[in-house]
């Protein structure tokens, strides 16, 4: 009866460590089968929301639901719920092999020697590391371990594994490539990932829905395209690092800022009043040139190559930084002078609005 | 500039330090192959023999000096030893074990574990003697001298798994417990192998400490002796350089002790070495 509730069910998460409130009523709903970004910045209480649902912590107040049974109050190795660590936590006194096996061969009971055999020798494959199975931890890459770390997880066949940011401590290249394992993986066995990243694209690229967490409470729970595009919250819209985010207030069809009153195209219900506009949506201008849409004069301050796009900043008169992206994709890079004085513009409609 | 002065001055303090902690041995050494059984314990060598060796084991013909009464008290010494050693470590990777998660009251608890070491030994072992007495309990090497003997090494062997738990990554066993292992079979299969070097120095620690042991053993162990107590019962008599011998003995046996904890330490660390690079790719 209970598996007929296909799913992974938070409701009111508490968690305190003395003063501080590291999750301040949780509540969640995981399908079966999906893979979730849990995206929050450092503090936001990512990592203890993941282990009160592993049950390394109990929460003060709330309860864990998988599959329709309650699991609250159960020792972690009796939820069938699989943790890949952020520092991956191999075995280090064992080799790769022993490491994948570890699961089944110290289960309350454990499946017969040619299963274990037969399921571990599977498991090695998908992830990859056929050959590697004699070596200890110690003589293989990060992404390898990283793989023996999955691999040990999935061969037990947990039916939600939570991710602590596993790719965290891979280089940029790994990451991609892990990125892409991560979801063949999932789309071969079928299992509900929730997978923490202080990382937005990763969590924009990565997830079927992406959860923003902010001080411990949940602040968007949503597909990547609409948190991309309709973030709930000026919080939200700094997470994602794709925005300007500006401050002042909304008065009518205007938001009024330091720089004068700004046009906007959508607004989002929030109690924080701020003004979001896209880095890849603003073009620069000189000074003299003509009015069009939303205008900011500002001050130019620098630039970032990053390869495929520019980053440039610059000043607005009260101090406040804004970032244009510039896709080199579209020409060739603008050169632009140190201290000159520019104009940004943008169409009302790309901006949005929070009040 | 500073190191010119400062090494060779550091150079005569190291090699004071060895003289003084070797000289004794050595002499004791020398001393130990004087000619038998005429020969005393002090210089000049008659002649070199090993007389002396060979008197221990009772293989010279009957003199005026009588074979040293050690060999029961050398397995009373060694069993309590390894008793004491079997006790302390296990107490002491439970305790330290618990202090990982603080609980109530455990800064009391830590100093009254710890206060063991720094009451004076003569004090504990006459308050055991008298407690035994007047509850009417006989004294015996493996009952009241077992008792101050585990009560003096598991501090010891408490503060070693204290500082080796200390420094133990429990993300592990977090892992195992995820991968559905049960806490138990999880501190056999992963916390038990991982501490190994810590539970050997915490073993070496206590059974050294109580094969040696004195001033407690002299009240709490009754009537028949352990080694230190027997080697300091026949300094009441008169000296021979079979002590000497005997003493060479035992140390080449602490020696042999120490050469096993070395290739079992070198074997433990040579895979926590692995598990360090891990850490530092992580």
């Amino acid at each position: 009866m209970a598996e007929t509730i296909s799913n992974i069910s938070l409701a009111g998460i508490v968690k305190r460590y003395g003063d501080v409130t590291a999750l301040d009523g949780v509540s969640l709903v995981l399908d079966k089968n999906e893979y979730v970004s849990l995206l929050g910045p450092s503090g936001s209480g990512k990592t203890s929301l993941l282990r009160v649902i592993a049950g390394f912590e109990r929460p003060d107040a709330g309860t864990v639901t998988v599959f329709g049974r309650d699991v609250t109050n159960l020792a972690p190795h009796k939820r069938g719920i699989g943790f890949v660590f952020q520092n991956f936590a191999l075995f280090p006194h064992l080799s790769v092999y022993q490491n994948v096996a570890f699961g089944l061969v110290n289960a309350d009971t454990p499946p017969p020697a040619d299963e274990v055999r037969r399921r571990v020798t599977e498991m090695i494959r998908l992830v990859g590391l056929t050959g590697l199975e004699g070596r200890d931890i110690g003589q293989i890459s990060g992404g390898q371990r990283q793989r023996v770390a999955l691999a040990r997880t999935l061969v037990t066949e947990p039916r939600l594994i939570l991710l602590d940011e596993p790719l965290g401590a891979l280089d940029a290249n790994l990451r991609m490539r892990m990125r892409d394992e991560l979801r063949n993986i999932r789309e071969r066995l079928g299992v509900t990932f929730l997978h923490v990243t202080g990382s937005e694209t990763e969590a924009l690229a990565m997830g079927d829905r992406v959860v923003v967490l902010d001080r411990g409470a949940i602040a968007q729970f949503a597909t990547p395209d609409t948190i991309m595009n309709s973030p709930a919250n000026p919080n939200v819209a700094r997470f994602l690092n794709r925005y300007n985010v500006l401050l002042g207030e909304l008065r009518g069809d205007a938001f009024v800022t330091a720089y004068g009153d700004l046009a906007y195209g959508k607004r989002i219900e929030s109690s924080d009043g701020a003004y979001g506009i896209r880095y890849d949506r603003i073009a620069v201008v000189g000074e003299t040139a003509p009015s069009a849409g939303v205008e900011v004069p500002v001050t130019f301050v620098a630039s970032e190559y990053l390869g495929s796009a520019v980053m440039y900043f610059f000043e607005a008169a009260d101090g406040h930084i804004l970032e244009v992206e510039h896709h080199l994709g579209k020409g060739r890079m603008p050169e632009y002078r140190s201290r000159e004085k520019y104009k940004l513009q943008w169409k009302p409609e790309d901006a949005i609005v929070f009040g | 500039m500073e190191s010119r002065v400062l090494k060779p001055v550091l150079a005569v303090y190291v090699g004071l330090f060895i003289l003084f902690l070797y000289g004794p041995f050595i002499v004791l050494g020398i001393l130990s192959f004087q000619q038998g059984p005429e020969g005393g314990p002090q210089f000049p060598i008659i002649e070199w023999s090993t007389y002396w060796y060979r008197h221990i084991f009772g293989l010279t013909p009957p003199s005026r000096v009588a074979p040293l009464p050690f060999g029961q008290s050398l397995i009373r010494s060694l069993t309590l030893a390894f008793m004491t050693m079997v006790t302390s470590t296990v107490l002491g990777v439970m305790s330290a074990q618990a202090f990982r998660s603080k609980f109530k009251g455990s800064g009391v608890v830590f100093y009254l574990i710890v206060l063991g070491m720094m009451v004076p030994g003569v004090l504990t072992g006459l308050g055991t003697a008298l407690t035994a007495n007047s509850l009417g309990i006989e004294r015996h090497w493996w009952s009241t001298a077992y008792v101050t003997h585990v009560v003096y090494t598991f501090p010891f062997a408490f503060l070693v798994m204290l500082a080796i738990l200390n420094r133990f990554d429990s993300s592990v066993e977090e892992a195992s417990w995820s991968l559905g292992v049960p806490p138990m079979r999880t501190f056999r299969k992963v916390t038990f192998p991982l501490i190994f070097p810590g539970v050997l120095s915490a073993m070496l620690f206590a059974f050294t400490l109580s094969y040696d042991e004195f001033s407690r053993t002299l009240f709490a162990s009754g009537r028949d002796q352990t080694l230190p107590l027997a080697i300091y019962g026949t300094f009441a008599v008169e000296i021979h350089p079979n002590i000497f011998a005997f003493g060479v003995l035992t140390t080449l046996f602490s020696f042999s002790l120490l050469t096993v904890y070395a290739i079992l330490m070198t074997m433990s660390v040579r895979r926590a070495g692995k598990a360090a690079i891990q850490e530092d790719i992580a």
